[in-house]
């Protein structure tokens, strides 16, 4: 009879178990939000309750020891800890009450999207400069005058102006920001600058300059590939 | 009766075990929901100045008043101004410390930073937007997609000793307001300037002035300018060229707010009350 519950019981804790430390592990995979969480063990409490209502001897084996355990009057040390049940089980539903009334101390979370789309017209630009190492090391020199400030000389977001800002500078080093762009981005991103984003860009928040005012194209691409080859990176292409 | 309990009974342990889960996962779903903030090294410390609620006088005309340390501190870190020429790269304030008050009416905001030199030109800005739009960081510098609003600036300078209430909507759009709503008052002593600005809440000017609605959160920046004379007699910092901060959030604390304990009391109530009457008529069922 027991074993009707403590079967149950180990289904959950496994599945909570897969689902939490299993699951990540897997190639390819990603830690599943909370909300997915929940929604699995749902499930599988729902697949519990279906399979043990499937007969009434199943039923009764699967009811019966919590009927007893609830309204029993020789239960001997289990009394304990029905009351504790009973107490506990209405302060979890209070606090809960609480944690999702009570008014919270944290600023509202902001959902800034890294990479948002750019404008068409800068879709499929290919940069007009011939990749020459005079050319890399001229835009080296100008990504050392105008960027490095706070995208750091070492290509790494760490220039002595970067501190003070939300979002940081872009650390051109890591291999999910500028190795994942096609340089058409970048240049849409050097021209425009923070103020030239889409609305879920956080337009508001960049100190990224609009350089469009202060360098010509040519100089922007130029920086563009003095940025890939300082970095270590490369564009990403359709290929 | 047994077959029709049996059918309430996945009620209790749904709910028993969703709690329980709740419990347990939500200490790790807090974990996940911590932003990817930037490298230590440049993290803000702090996100968000809260104003204390106080009972009698703000002190708005006393930087070094006592009351000022039961306000929270929060600390921000300063860059230098590059958005936009005339840019500095290098700027003398390196991070400030915010503490406000308000008094239900009132509300004062107090600026704290070291500057190692006491000049006339020494001056501190701080920066909401205003209405429902938001607004660039930069002064509300215009966005190409996106339709943002104007800034409200509240200005200090060392040598005008007053507040000035003044609008932007882009670098060189700077506007003082016909009515002025904003008092300040800055002390220097041993290296640091404390600096003070004092406004209402709310004010009758929609359009120029932001609304400080006790508890919602909003937007606040931070300028401050090296006001030091070079050797030539420029000014180091002036103009555009000063430390800034970017945009972080500033609330006004609502008064104290029972309503969550209250709510709560009649969750417990209702769920003793189920589990009585569960338990009774679990009860009556074995008898019958």
């Amino acid at each position: 009879m027991k074993g009707a519950l403590v079967t149950p019981v180990i289904v959950m804790v496994v599945v909570y178990l897969l689902l939490k430390f299993v699951v990540p592990i897997i190639p390819g995979s990603a830690p599943l939000p909370f909300s997915v969480i929940i929604l699995y063990m749902m499930l599988t409490l729902s697949g519990i309750g279906m399979f043990y209502t499937l007969s009434k001897d199943s039923k009764d084996a699967f009811w019966g020891p919590m009927e007893r355990f609830l309204t029993g009057d020789n239960i001997g040390g289990m009394q304990a800890l029905r009351w504790g049940l009973l107490i506990l089980f209405p302060l979890l539903v209070g606090w809960q009450t609480y944690s999702s009334t009570a008014v919270s101390d944290e600023p509202p979370g902001e959902n800034r999207t890294i990479h948002p789309a750019p404008p068409g017209e800068y879709a499929g630009l290919s940069n007009p400069v011939a990749k020459t190492p005079d050319a890399i090391q001229q835009g080296k020199g100008f990504y050392a005058a105008y960027c490095s400030p706070c995208h750091g000389g070492n290509f790494d977001g760490k220039g002595p102006a970067a501190r003070g800002f939300n979002p940081p500078p872009a650390n051109f080093a890591d291999p999910t920001t500028i190795a994942m762009l096609q340089e058409s981005y970048l240049f849409w991103r050097i021209k425009k600058g923070g103020v030239g984003l889409p609305i879920e860009g956080m337009p508001w928040k960049s100190a990224m300059p609009r350089w469009e005012v202060e360098l010509p194209d040519e100089w922007i691409w130029k920086i563009i590939m003095g940025e890939y080859d300082g970095a270590h990176q490369s564009p990403r292409t359709w290929e | 009766m047994i077959r029709g309990l049996s059918r309430i009974i996945p009620s209790i342990l749904v709910g028993v075990w969703l709690t329980i889960g709740l419990l347990v996962v939500q200490p790790v779903s807090a974990e996940e929901k911590a932003p990817a903030s930037a490298s230590p090294e440049l993290a803000s410390e702090s996100n968000a100045v809260s104003a204390s609620l106080v009972k009698g006088g703000l002190p708005t005309d006393d930087p070094t008043a006592a009351v000022w340390s039961t306000a929270a501190l929060a600390r921000f870190p300063m860059s230098p101004q590059v958005h936009w020429p005339n840019r500095i790269l290098d700027a003398t304030v390196k991070d400030l410390n915010v503490r406000a008050l308000h008094d239900g009416t009132n509300v004062s905001i107090l600026l704290e930073y070291a500057d190692p030199t006491e000049d006339a030109d020494d001056a501190a800005a701080v920066e909401f937007m205003v209405g429902d739009k938001k607004a660039h960081f930069a002064h509300g510098q215009p966005m190409a997609q996106v339709e943002g609003g104007p800034v409200n600036i509240w200005f200090w300078r060392n040598k005008d000793a007053k507040g000035v209430d003044m609008n932007a909507m882009g670098f060189g759009t700077l506007k003082v307001q016909e009515h002025q709503d904003v008092q300040a008052k800055g002390v220097y002593s041993n290296g640091t300037w404390k600096v003070v600005f004092t406004r209402p809440l709310v004010t009758g000017h929609l359009e120029e002035d932001t609304q400080i609605e006790m508890g919602g959160f909003i937007n606040i920046a931070f300028a401050v300018w090296d006001g030091k004379k070079d050797v030539s007699g420029g000014i180091k910092e002036k103009g555009s060229q000063k430390a800034v901060s970017s945009w972080w959030n500033f609330r006004a604390e609502a008064p104290p707010n029972y309503t969550g304990y209250y709510y709560a009391a009649i969750a417990v109530g209702l769920a003793f009350g189920f589990q009585f009457f569960l338990i009774r008529n679990l009860k009556k069922g074995h008898r019958a």
